[in-house]
């Protein structure tokens, strides 16, 4: 009798959801494809309530000689992506709390923090075009119009949701469906769509994209395909190729896959997922697929560290030795019996556009001795000054770095 | 001499994170018995359909659905302007309160069905509820107890997070529960429902 019932139950739910019907019933969900018996590695915390400046681990930094760290603005709970309007206000977009805010500086150097925006789901996409802000939720798209001189009354929003067709949280099944966005030299606006799973075999022409639109949403077209999930890109400022962060897939030991930096050379080319992640092939996803058939990487950044955001530099304060290098957030490990990343790095690339090292930049925020961190970077600024913005998503403050010679 | 040990003994007693959590739990209380107690219990246990009990959760998944709540992006009407009278200290007051109490289940709670729960602990292990929300239920940080829940809330949260209708601290139960069917649902809700 149970039998029969849960025979009915499994039917009945593969008629209402054909998606299933080539799944066992109660499949393992899939973010958790290939963990391993008895883990109870889990997610982070996030801290979403304001942390009082005398709680912000400035002090904690640690950066290359000459080079200064200060709090630029603090009590911005969940700040993650960060963009530059005109007249200076760094909007900065967030993920679990929903809000976008509006940070400006106010005559004495102090900064002023206004919420522009809540109650979205995801808004981590922000781009600037002209006077326009435009936010990328998941799959909502929202332009504010002429929004820096209407921070304190803030315009309803062009809803251009439907012109952008990106995959809903539900087609993502939950996954991977917030996004990182940037305005291409081309003037068109540049995002991800992450995998709709930790890994798996997906629709390779949607899933696990970098897709770029005119800024009316038409005209789509998919820069590269087999990128898991791009959290942070940026065209290079002379070549004007696209580079992108990229993060490997959970549950696979704690030194395979690499996160990587990715340089896109080719409209449109493979760069391997899920199948392999450079050299290294997925030992349950590869499906015979020789990885010498993928672009690689341009730089491996260490397994599980969750590179973010990334700029080439293009200020003129820091030394010529950093000029058109990539300043890049590793936000920080969480699938991984030791924490790795937690910290700030630059890739140094040759005349020719390859990467040569990863140094170290900004670090102090990971305490290895008890297993502990103290901010999560994740997003990397350059401001109109040379000086280089950090966000810190778990303490909710924005770091500033100079140099002084 | 003696004296100034004792002061500086007492100087760090009061520096104890314990003595503040205390503290906090004592103005939680106060809280909790005016905003809270007559839908989620008196002493954290709810009696009433839909509403959880609170008693042992975890702080910090506490104070960040009251975030969600504040934020308009956990839409249960009832929560959100209560939410939104409310200072983060207090949020985080309430928690510390709701942390501190013994859990335990619902004095309406059903009588256990075995096969149904053994369904239950079958799907809950093929799923890896247990990673997370640790081998007894009992959860961690951001990550609720749902041990001894009632289960009629244990069940409709986790379809509200399979339909897109609910959002956590990340998107991990989203994907979690995504496509599985109301039966299993029902299933798991039981089961952990009736852990103790």
């Amino acid at each position: 009798m149970i039998r029969r019932t849960l025979a009915a139950g499994a039917l009945a739910a593969i008629a209402a959801f054909p998606a299933l019907a080539q799944q066992p019933a109660a499949p393992v969900p899939g973010w958790a494809v290939g963990r391993p018996e008895g883990s109870t590695l889990a997610p982070h915390a996030p801290r979403l309530t304001v942390t009082p400046l005398d709680q912000v681990p400035v002090g904690a930094i640690r950066l290359p000689q000459g080079f200064q760290a200060e709090v630029f603005a603090h009590g911005i709970p969940g700040v993650r992506s960060m963009v530059e309007a005109p007249n200076g206000t760094i909007f900065a977009g967030t993920r679990a709390i929903g809000r976008v805010y509006a940070i400006t500086r106010n005559p004495d150097g102090t900064t002023r923090t206004r919420v522009i925006a809540q109650g979205l789901s995801q808004p981590n996409g922000l781009v600037m075009i002209g006077d326009s802000l435009y936010v990328l939720a998941v799959n909502r798209v929202l332009r504010y119009d002429n929004i820096e001189a209407n921070l304190d009354n803030v315009p309803q929003p062009v809803e251009l949701t439907a012109a952008f067709g990106l995959p809903t949280e539900q087609q993502h099944g939950g996954n991977h469906h917030w996004k990182f966005a940037t305005l291409g030299p081309d003037g068109r606006i540049y995002t991800n769509i992450g995998v709709n799973c930790n890994v798996c075999d997906t629709d390779r022409e949607v899933f696990a994209t970098l897709v770029s639109f005119n800024p009316d949403g038409s005209d789509r077209r998919i820069e590269a395909r087999g990128v898991r999930n791009s959290v942070g890109m940026a065209h290079h400022p002379v070549t004007r190729e696209l580079w992108a962060t990229n993060h490997g897939r959970d549950w696979v030991g704690d030194d395979n896959p690499q996160d990587t930096l990715i340089r896109v050379r080719r409209i449109g080319e493979d760069h391997g997922f899920p199948y392999c992640v450079g050299n290294w092939a997925d030992p349950q996803f590869n499906a015979g697929r020789n990885c010498s058939e993928f672009a690689q990487p341009a730089a491996l950044l260490g397994p599980h560290v969750a590179a973010l955001g990334m700029r080439f530099y293009t200020g003129s304060m820091f030394p010529d030795a950093y000029r058109n290098q990539i300043f890049l957030a590793r936000r920080g490990s969480w699938n991984r019996a030791r924490l790795s990343g937690f910290d700030v790095v630059v890739a140094h690339l040759d005349a020719h556009g390859n990467v040569t090292r990863i140094e170290d930049f900004l670090t102090g925020l990971r305490d290895d001795a008890n297993q502990r961190f103290l901010d999560r970077p994740a997003d990397v600024h350059v401001m109109r000054d040379g000086s280089l913005l950090v966000s810190g998503e778990q303490m909710g403050a924005i770091y500033r770095i100079t140099y002084r010679r | 001499m003696i004296a100034a040990r004792l002061l500086a003994a007492a100087i760090l007693v009061a520096a104890l994170p314990g003595v503040a959590a205390a503290q906090s739990a004592a103005r939680g209380a106060e809280l909790a018995a005016e905003r809270c107690a007559s839908c989620h219990g008196e002493a954290g246990r709810s009696r009433l359909e839909d509403i959880p009990s609170l008693a042992g959760q975890q702080a910090e998944f506490i104070t960040l659905q009251m975030i969600l709540f504040r934020e308009g992006l956990r839409q249960v009407p009832a929560m959100m302007g209560i939410a939104q009278g409310l200072s983060e200290r207090d949020m985080e007051d309430l928690a510390a309160f709701f942390a501190g109490l013994a859990p335990s289940p619902p004095e309406d709670r059903r009588i256990r069905d075995p096969a149904l729960y053994e369904r239950g602990r079958a799907l809950s292990a093929r799923m890896n509820c247990g990673v997370c929300h640790l081998q007894d239920y009992r959860g961690r940080n951001q990550v609720p107890r749902l041990a001894a829940q009632r289960e009629e809330f244990l069940a409709r949260t986790m379809a509200e997070y399979r339909d897109g209708r609910r959002v956590g601290a990340d998107t991990q139960m989203n994907g979690a529960v995504f496509g599985v069917s109301d039966a299993d649902l029902a299933a798991l809700a039981h089961y952990l429902a009736q852990r103790d």
